[in-house]
């Protein structure tokens, strides 16, 4: 089992995004993935097979953005562009990202 | 780039569409759950399997993946663990059956049970660890069940452990129709493990609170409400109920077998065990039944019976000091009933025995032999006269035996005192109550208030003389205790007061010492009480100043007689100081007899100088002598005896004689007589005037005893009677200069039978007083009030000073209803109104 301090996204297109471990566990479902016996958990690598390389890019930025303003009230807006945008609501809904309070009141 | 600035079509989510469908998606996961039963997890990817369920809830068959989950779960179970169970229960089948007929022994049963503890453990534990990675895969699934109000995929799998595991009946066990249920067996097997526990066998207290753990775990229903742990509803009754069980028979054997000091300790320790045994083995949340069951059945049942045992209850605790019985004891009885009434009443009953029983010694020791007493009874000796030289008069007895009484109790008092601090950790209710029974015992007994003054009398006059200011306070400490008991404080006023005026006027005592404990009776009782005593000390110190400024004034007169008698006076007010220091005590023999004793010319010359000098700027006080508490320092001149060549005698001699005021008078008669002249009894009795009994103690001190005799009687016995003739002791001797003449009567001591029937009588006369001054306050505050409002009132009012018996308050209500202080209501007997 990989308890390396970074893990690495796989866009089902072949990106590869390595994150702060600590920022991707934002996502329930993620912080699920790694915390079995499943083989993410073992390789330190998550593959996403329906999320595009872009949105998956952005994904990653939410991550660290919400992961450097965690302690913070007051923060800027993250520049979502309108293209992407339904992908990201729906990649978000996989990822969990919309099931916990702390993020509503963020994003 | 130019096409940054228009925006792009929005993107339709890419949709796998060829991984879609429900079958293929429930095959994926169906597999998976598979695995991870077998544990074989690690290859499956989660993602794959998180999608499938999402898909899924997507396409709103949730509920149908959810019905297909606990199907494929409930075939788990009843395929792949049910026969494991059977067969794990059924090999280990004795111990469930044996915990009824308990045959085999108990370390066969004990190993039987934890191995079918520990596998139903490791089922237990596969089962929480696969539901709890089934309910990850599934979490799209139970984010949606939240929004539908569902119970969670996780509670409802876990629930399938309890309907399908822990509810099997197991059948056709050992013949028996009734189906063995699991968990009614798990439950069988940790109380009987928990009981050897108890009986010192080592179990593995790990797996009990493993057990103990799931049920915790588990609910009644899946909606998972916090009331209804497995644990609460069914576990935690039966524990109770088999401690309860336990803990009763264990109580009677106790009883039986042991005494109250073991029973106190194994209970001390049982309710340690068993707290610890909330953390190790069942939880912690039991706690507090679990005391209850044992504070029911170890503490209150058989209580009073431990209680009562002889030679270890609570008697023999006391008696023999037992701190750390009662110290446990306390905390035992703290626990189950906060007012601790058992306790209370226990220890006031053998406050009172113990009480009661210092009476009881007190009239059945003998205080004849010497020993004890001291001093104390020398001074009444020649009083008594025929008793014989070395025993003690019954006087003298009876002031030992108040010394012996107030030291008992005083020990008494130290050791429930000490019991209080180091048992009792200073308990107020326990503290109110022991000083509750104190007060009663000592009040009960007639003698208290005497007993008292006279203890504090004796360690002011002999205890006190060249010892510490810190011997000093324990002693005011004791006082102070002492008196603090006493509800007839107007009787002990009385005592005190005689007492007090006694060593004031003799000189007995410390000064300062007797005003600071005047300074805390005051603190204690008020100022009432001890305005009295205050007053005394007031006068002292006036009549200082005066015998001063006499002298002073005297000397200035210029008139400085040779002859001249040297004046220490104390002018004592009447209401301060004690009737029969004033003299007046004798008022019933006539008033005539008493005051007009007659002085010598000498001194009566000098009684009304000094009266002169007093009215100066005193002008209209009376002025009475009481010869009968002062004393006089005399110059003697014994001359040469004729005839004797050699020896003391053949010389002339000087002495100062220190003798009463009454003695003083009498040996001036002498100074007129002729060597060979004497004088009778009668004679002397005629021309001094001096009561008889104070005269018989007079010639008795100046002609009995051989070092004082300074008058030689005709005949030389040992008592002196009314025929008896003196006359002037020529052959006189002494080795001193100074000789001091004991003054007869200054000991205190207890009052004999006829003199407190006396003090009573008095004590009692003031006491109407007292009430009717009461009864007047209180009727010309309220001007109507019904006879038992009335008796209260006067009763709390008084309560400072005395209790007043009912009747004696009825009989001055009826005094100054004659008096026509009140009059009877019209129509209402039972009422009063107050007349101006």
């Amino acid at each position: 089992m990989s308890d390396s301090k970074y893990i690495t996204l796989i866009s089902y297109d072949g990106f590869e995004f390595v994150v702060l471990r600590e920022a991707a566990l934002v996502s329930e479902t993620i912080g699920a993935m790694l915390r079995g016996p499943f083989r993410e958990a073992q390789t330190g690598r998550c593959e996403f097979g329906e999320i595009r390389g872009p949105v998956l890019e952005k994904v990653v930025e939410y991550f660290h953005y919400h992961y450097a303003n965690r302690n913070q009230t007051d923060v800027p807006d993250m520049d979502i562009p309108v293209d992407i945008c339904l992908e990201l609501l729906m990649a978000a809904d996989f990822l969990g990202l919309d099931s916990k309070p702390q993020m509503r009141d963020i994003s | 780039m130019a096409s940054r600035n228009r925006p792009r079509p929005i993107r339709r989510p890419l949709i796998n569409k060829d991984a879609g469908g429900f079958d293929q998606c429930w095959a994926t996961l169906q597999s998976a759950m598979t695995d991870i039963h077998n544990k074989n997890a690690s290859k499956l990817s989660f993602e794959n399997l998180y999608r499938a369920s999402y898909k899924i809830t997507l396409v709103k068959r949730g509920e149908e993946l959810f019905e297909k989950v606990k199907e494929f779960e409930t075939e788990w179970f009843h395929k792949h663990i049910i026969p494991g169970v059977d067969e794990l229960v059924r090999n280990n089948l004795p111990s469930i059956a044996l915990i009824q007929l308990a045959t085999s022994s108990s370390h066969e049963r004990r190993e039987a049970g934890e191995r079918l503890l520990r596998g139903i453990r490791k089922i237990w534990e596969d089962h929480n660890t696969s539901m709890n990675l089934i309910a990850d895969m599934l979490m799209y699934l139970e984010r949606s069940c939240v929004e539908t109000k569902q119970a969670s995929v996780y509670a409802t799998t876990i629930g399938l452990f309890r309907d399908h595991i822990l509810k099997y009946g197991l059948k056709d066990v050992d013949g028996s129709d009734q189906p063995f249920i699991i968990m009614d067996v798990v439950i069988a097997v940790v109380l009987d493990l928990i009981n050897m526990d108890r009986d010192g066998d080592i179990v593995d207290r790990n797996l009990l609170r493993d057990i103990t753990g799931m049920l915790e775990q588990l609910y009644e229903t899946d909606e998972e409400k916090e009331n209804e742990k497995l644990y609460t509803t069914i576990f935690e009754p039966r524990f109770l109920a088999a401690s309860e069980v336990f803990y009763k028979a264990e109580c009677e054997k106790l009883l039986r077998e042991s005494d109250a000091g073991s029973w106190l300790r194994h209970t001390r320790r049982r309710l340690l065990e068993e707290e610890e045994r909330c953390v190790t083995s069942v939880s912690n949340s039991t706690k507090d039944n679990i005391a209850a069951v044992l504070e029911k059945e170890l503490i209150l049942a058989k209580m009073d019976e431990f209680l009562a045992m002889e030679g270890s209850g609570l008697k023999a605790m006391v008696d023999n000091d037992r701190e750390e019985d009662l110290g446990i004891l306390y905390q035992l009885i703290s626990r189950i009933d906060k007012s601790k009434n058992t306790l209370k009443t226990s220890l006031m009953g053998r406050v009172m025995e113990l009480g009661l029983e210092i009476e009881q010694t007190l009239k059945n020791t003998d205080f004849s032999a010497p020993a004890a007493a001291g001093a104390a009874g020398e001074g009444e000796e020649g009083a008594e006269g025929a008793d014989k030289p070395k025993a003690l008069s019954p006087v003298a007895q009876q002031t030992a035996a108040a010394i012996k009484w107030v030291d008992d109790v005083l020990k008494l008092k130290g050791k429930f005192d000490s019991m209080l601090e180091n048992c009792f950790s200073n308990d107020l209710i326990i503290q109110s109550a022991i000083t509750k029974s104190f007060a009663d015992f000592i009040n009960m007994f007639d003698r208290g208030a005497e007993f008292v003054s006279l203890f504090i009398d004796d360690s002011l006059k002999r205890g006190l003389k060249g010892k510490s200011d810190e011997d000093a306070e324990v002693v005011l400490q004791k006082a102070i205790i002492l008196v603090r008991y006493l509800s007839d404080r107007d009787l002990f006023e009385r005592y005190y007061q005689k007492h007090l005026g006694r060593r004031l006027l003799h000189n007995k005592s410390e000064i300062h010492i007797e005003k600071e404990l005047v300074r805390r009776m005051r603190a204690e009782l008020g100022n009432h009480f001890t305005a009295k005593f205050e007053g005394m000390f007031k006068d002292m110190e006036l009549s200082k100043d005066l015998s001063t400024n006499y002298k002073d004034h005297i000397r200035n007169l210029g008139d400085d007689d040779r002859k001249s008698t040297e004046l220490a006076i104390h002018v004592l007010t009447t209401n301060f100081w004690p009737t029969d220091v004033m003299g007046r005590g004798v008022l019933q023999d006539g008033d005539a007899s008493r005051s007009d004793c007659i002085f010598p010319p000498s001194i009566k010359r000098l009684q009304e100088s000094f009266y002169k000098f007093y009215c100066q700027d005193r002008s209209g006080r009376v002025l009475t002598w009481v010869p009968s508490t002062g004393s006089a320092d005399i110059k003697c001149f014994f001359p040469k005896v004729p005839g004797k060549e050699s020896g003391p005698l053949s010389k002339d001699r000087r002495y100062e004689l220190n003798v009463s005021t009454y003695g003083m008078i009498v040996l001036m008669l002498f100074n007129d007589l002729a060597n060979d002249e004497s004088l009778s009894f009668e004679e002397i009795q005629l021309k001094t005037n001096i009561p008889i009994p104070d005269l018989t103690k007079t010639l008795t001190s100046l002609s009995v005893p051989p070092k004082f005799r300074v008058l030689a009687k005709e005949p030389l016995t040992k008592s002196v009677k009314p025929t008896d003739k003196f006359s002037f002791n020529a052959q006189f001797v002494s080795k001193q200069i100074k000789i001091r003449v004991p003054v007869i009567s200054s000991t205190s001591r207890v009052e004999g039978t006829e003199e407190r029937k006396e003090t009573e009588r008095k004590n009692d006369q003031t006491r109407a007083h007292v009430v009717d001054a009461a009864i007047v306050r209180i009727m010309k505050q309220r001007k109507e009030l019904s006879h038992t409002q009335l008796t209260t009132e006067v009763i709390s009012q008084l309560s400072g000073r005395f209790k007043p018996e009912i009747s004696l308050i009825k009989k001055r209500i009826e005094d100054l209803l004659a008096r026509e202080y009140l009059e009877r209501m019209e129509g209402d007997t039972a009422a009063y109104r107050y007349l101006a």
